[in-house]
């Protein structure tokens, strides 16, 4: 059997190509350094983690159970935040409900970011191969075969504002975040 | 235990384009993935352009991509410097993993390599003895001169049935066959057993005896059936890319349905039954009845693929001798003995067993119902898909240890039949066969001594023997425990541990000195007295084996650290190449046994590396079904080269065995044959000499194939055994399976008043390797703290458990079939008549879990891991093995169920997650 064969048509009985680069991210990763004395502000290559600190939303416009895109720590890469209605393992808010993940499986980089299931507050199935994961226990797999945890996203508040603050994990095809 | 605190890393090194690259395979479940190991030291890494790094991939990658998780990356010591390893599935491999995918647990196998900075750092270094209760390190001659006086004392003065050898039957070819020629051929004991069973012999002898071979499907044939009827098994949890990659694309892309028979609706199984497919949600050892059930319906239909029936089982319309001669296999006293002279099991051919089944109370579809707990209506849909009355039709039967570990026999020689009925066991897509556990990494140095078991059926019918029973009775002296931890793997487990107790332990004889002589001494003195002296070779120190009971503890080298081979389960044949140093002094155990073999004057021990051990023991590889390799160790020897550098070619593809000779112009072109070795391979001058080449074997049995002309005859593979059924006539045999040889076990142990089953198996996140995933992965061990019991919203209910609770489940009724099994009339080892004779004891158990509340479990049954290091299930199970086949009935468990307080998790978001596993 041809590899690629498989590959393609795996990607385009979902969805297409394109937007399957666009949920993982194909460019190279770069940061905004401002700041520092004779460099002025300039965009440069990232060689370490660091994240920056992003404001991406407000506590009081989420609904509960309806998930919402943001991209952090890049432009190219597409996250989710959500109001979960029930206290979860890095949660901000009031409830301590609301968490934010990059939803691209940690296995095979399948698309998750519509795969939210409000019933029981979980990611998936992966389209792929089945893969689950818990958004109230820090993305922990619950039933398939990923290799990490969702990456999640650190969130803090401030007042009604939702910053994005870090990320715990190491986002699909990537080999560093930033 | 590894800490549960599972951090996640957001960076990982990539390999520098000069980066070393190995070929090996996943060390884990039988389906072994094709891996490759990229190798470099530490102080440099690659960059993310295609030209910076040894992918030759510009990062980042997209979806199906070749990425690489944190987890997939460690730092070991290879020629005494620290390297950096990535160890990956390989993307470029042409079989099993074809898309480069993997399981969880293959997927962060690159975490079981020893690394003093992480979990692994307490792998076992250095020989060590007993000495005042501490394990002391020692030299590799000080401890094996100790182990060769013991043995030989033993022999001289108990008998070789006194020194027993417990040991795996899978960690690599070189090493099985090295310590099978060592326990059978030179000891010659019978008190020998694999890890998962009491006694060598048939696994799943019903369908062995049908005359289906049981590893004699390729996963092509897995993925182009029109029905596969799983037993006791989801591939999604357990053989995760054997269904990623073959069975479910052919479920979304060919409309296959599969048919899943299981206590507990798992992942896989929603999957199917949401595609077509049927769940069959059974109570644990009632398989028999639901499948003669079925079969009756098929039967009453004429549903059954008579042209099929008519050409390939035997005795339809010939005289009774195709039956009797498909059925003597063997001389007299061998294990197919009984069921020749037992007419009870044995059908004359169709019409008998047609007539007996028929005829058969439970089998009838309202009582089956009741017994089973499976539905009338999924009955009657089940033989409505399994229906093949004009044979056009596939169907394939597949099956695992759901199935043979709850009721032994009957479940085997039911699925067999039922096989037989749809037209299934000898064509492409039509095949019968376990998915398997272990790889198969077997072949036997030394024969089974049938003749000193002490163990009989009735008549002259000799079994071999039970060794846990002998352990019991108090007739072992010196224990060899190799690989495996014997007594938590073992049903009724708690009970086994206070016999090891009291003949190790509690004996007046305890090493106190660290004078060679004088612990011979000593240990000389605990065998005379009764007890028994415990040597370990392991990984890491287990608990109890080796932490409280073993007198000598020996480090052995593993998966990576030498080279080795094995075979998965379309007998798929690989070299698992080293890539780094083994720690301290731990040695391969092949170079163990010959060290402590040639102490005690054995000959022939002088291999210097696997590669010679490999080479030998190919001859013993013939007769096997499962990775006959002896051909490529003939051509390689014709090409002048090692057996191991001829298998390197074959690199993660491999060779499906057995390996055949044939003429270097013939063409093997079986459905299945582009995935017995790699292209490049097929037509290169590596494999031809003489005139003749080497080829790989899509599948076994393959009734279609014209055989070609093997000049070799049967010098390398039984030519029978590609084309026919395993039988001296070459048909298939009808098995009768009556539940009256089963029943007053199953009223006896079955739940009462507010017991619930307590079964047990495997899932998806663990392999029976809780020693890696369990203990020292912190990824795995957030997932799985502690055991777990699922159970039934209702049950738990009842009992006042919530998710999360922390619960007892226990028992004051678990029989342990204590001593003797010599039967003289042919039903004395029936469970009544053990309890009548005074062989049977009750002993308690109980063990502690984490409650999962799911509807995904069968109400009134509950579901734990089945080989938890600290929370064994195994306790639960009967220790009374299927006395028809020695086998344990593990999933037998039953016991009561009780809140005793919270776990930590309940309230927890770092460990543990109580979200059900079957949403779909």
């Amino acid at each position: 059997m041809d590899n690629t064969d498989k590959k393609d048509c795996l990607i385009s009985c979902l969805t297409t190509r394109r937007q399957f680069l666009f949920l993982s991210g194909a460019a190279t990763a770069t940061i905004m350094l401002t700041g520092i004395p004779g460099l002025g502000a300039k965009e440069v290559q990232a060689v370490v983690s660091k994240y920056p600190r992003v404001k991406i939303g407000k506590l009081s416009a989420l609904k509960q159970d309806m998930p919402v895109a943001f991209t952090y720590p890049t432009k190219d890469i597409r996250n989710i935040l959500v109001k979960l209605g029930t206290p979860a393992g890095g949660g901000v808010g009031s409830n301590n409900d609301v968490v934010a993940f990059n939803p691209v499986c940690t296995h095979m980089g399948g698309p998750m970011e519509t795969a939210y299931k409000a019933e029981y507050k979980i990611l998936g199935q992966c389209p792929f191969h089945q893969s689950t994961f818990d958004l109230t226990r820090h993305g922990m797999i619950i039933s398939g075969h990923a290799t990490e945890s969702l990456p999640q996203i650190l969130l803090e508040t401030e007042g009604d504002d939702i910053y994005a603050a870090g990320v715990i994990g190491l986002v699909f095809g990537r080999n560093s975040n930033v | 235990m590894a800490t549960p605190y599972y951090i996640p890393e957001d960076r990982v090194p990539l390999p520098p384009p000069n980066a070393e690259v190995f070929t090996t395979a996943c060390d884990y479940c039988i389906v072994a993935c094709g891996y490759k190991v990229y190798r470099w030291p530490v102080g440099k890494e690659g960059g993310q352009k295609a030209n910076e790094n040894a992918f030759k991939k510009n990062f980042p990658v997209g979806p199906l991509g070749r990425w690489v998780s944190p987890n997939q990356h460690n730092i070991v010591i290879a020629n005494g410097k620290p390297h950096h390893v990535i160890v990956v599935p390989d993307e470029s491999t042409e079989a099993v993993n074809l898309t480069g995918d993997n399981s969880i647990r293959g997927g962060c196998i690159a975490q079981k390599v020893y690394n003093p900075s992480k979990p692994t750092r307490d792998r076992l270094q250095r020989p060590m003895v007993r000495v005042a209760d501490t394990l002391m390190p020692v030299t590799w001659d000080f401890a094996l001169d100790i182990c060769a006086e013991i043995s030989k004392y033993v022999l001289k003065n108990h008998s070789e049935n006194a020194w027993a050898c417990k040991t795996y039957s899978y960690q690599f070819i070189e090493n099985t066959y090295a310590i099978t020629r060592f326990a059978l051929k030179d000891i010659n004991t019978p008190a020998f057993a694999w890890h998962d069973s009491p006694a060598p012999g048939e696994e799943s002898a019903g369908v062995a005896f049908a005359g289906f071979m049981t590893f004699g499907a390729g996963y092509w044939d897995r993925a182009n059936a029109d029905v596969l009827f799983i037993s006791g098994t989801d591939p999604f949890e357990t053989k995760t890319i054997l269904w990623n990659e073959w069975i479910m694309p052919a479920i979304q892309k060919k409309k296959m349905k599969v048919i899943m028979v299981l206590p507990r609706k798992t992942a896989g199984a929603a999957y199917a039954e949401a595609n077509g497919g049927l769940f069959l949600d059974v109570y644990p050892g009632t398989d028999a009845i639901l499948y003669n059930a079925i079969a009756r319906v098929i039967v009453e239909n004429n549903g059954q693929d008579m042209d099929f029936i008519k050409n390939w089982t035997s005795n339809f319309s010939a005289p009774q001798w195709e039956t009797e001669s498909g059925f003597g296999r063997g001389t007299r006293n061998t294990h197919w003995q009984w069921i020749t002279t037992w007419g009870k099991l044995a059908a004359k051919g169709y019409d008998d067993w047609k007539a007996w089944l028929l005829g058969e109370k439970e089998f009838e579809i309202n009582k089956a119902s009741e017994i089973t707990g499976v539905s009338v209506e999924k009955i009657k849909k089940a033989a409505e898909l399994l229906g093949n009355a004009d044979g056009k039709k596939k169907v394939s039967f597949a099956y695992e240890k759901g199935n043979y570990w709850s009721n032994n026999y009957l479940n085997t020689a039911s699925l067999g039949s039922l096989a037989l009925l749809t037209g299934c066991g000898n064509r492409p897509g039509r095949m019968m066969g376990r998915l398997g556990g272990h790889q198969r990494g077997g072949v036997g140095g030394g024969n089974y001594p049938d003749n000193k078991s002490p163990d009989k059926f009735g008549g002259r019918r000799r079994l071999t023997m039970d060794v846990d029973r002998w352990v019991e009775s108090g007739h072992v002296r010196l224990a060899w425990v190799v690989g495996n931890t014997w007594l938590s793997a073992m049903a009724g487990s708690q009970g086994l541990m206070d016999t090891f107790n009291k003949l190790t332990r509690q004996n007046p004889h305890q090493i106190m000195s660290l004078v060679k002589e004088e612990i011979i001494e000593t240990l000389k003195k605990r065998v005379d007295s009764g007890g028994m002296v415990v040597v370990n070779q392991e990984i890491y120190l287990r608990d109890p084996i080796g932490a409280k009971y073993a007198d000598i503890v020996l480090p052995a080298a593993t998966w990576g650290e030498v080279d080795f081979t094995r075979a998965n389960g379309e007998r798929r044949l690989r070299l698992y190449s080293k890539f780094y140093d083994a720690p301290g002094e731990a040695k391969p155990d092949w170079w163990i046994v010959a060290k402590w073999a040639k102490k005690m004057g054995f000959e022939g021990y002088d291999w210097k590396d696997s590669n010679d051990v490999f080479e030998e023991a190919a001859r013993f590889s013939r007769g096997r079904q499962d990775n006959n390799y002896d051909a490529l160790v003939w051509m390689a020897k014709k090409k002048g080269v090692k057996a191991y550098e001829l298998l390197k070619k074959f690199g993660t593809t491999g060779i499906q065995t057995p390996v055949v000779v044939v003429d270097e112009d013939y063409k093997y072109d079986r459905p299945g044959a582009e995935y017995t070795m790699p292209k490049a391979m097929k037509d290169s001058n590596d494999i031809k000499a003489d005139g003749y080449k080497i080829i790989g074997i899509a599948r076994l049995q393959d009734s279609e194939w014209k055989l070609p002309d093997f000049h070799f005859g049967a010098r390398f593979v039984d030519p029978k055994i590609l084309t026919a059924f395993n039988t001296q006539s070459g048909k298939a045999n009808w098995l009768k399976s009556p539940w009256d040889v089963f029943s007053d076990f199953f009223d006896a142990i079955k739940p009462k008043d507010d017991e619930l089953w307590v079964t047990n198996g495997r899932i998806n996140e663990i392999w029976q390797s809780g020693f890696d995933d369990v203990e020292r992965r912190p990824y795995i061990t957030q997932r799985f703290p502690e055991n777990f019991i699922e159970i039934h919203p209702d049950d738990a209910k009842a009992r006042g458990i919530e998710s999360g609770d922390m619960v007892l489940a226990y028992s004051e009724r678990i029989p342990v079939w204590k001593d003797s099994n010599m039967g003289t009339n042919a039903l004395d080892t029936k469970y009544s008549n053990l309890v009548k004779q005074g062989h049977i004891k009750m002993t308690k158990a109980s063990v502690t879990a984490v409650a999962i509340v799911t509807p995904a479990v069968k109400k009134g049954v509950s579901y734990m891991y089945f080989l938890h290091p600290t929370q064994p299930a195994n306790s639960l199970a009967p220790r009374v093995p299927d006395p028809l086949t020695n086998q344990y009935r593990y999933k037998l468990g039953v016991g009561k169920v009780k809140k005793i307080g919270e776990s930590p998790y309940k309230n927890d978001f770092r460990a543990m997650t109580f979200a059900r596993r079957d949403i779909v």
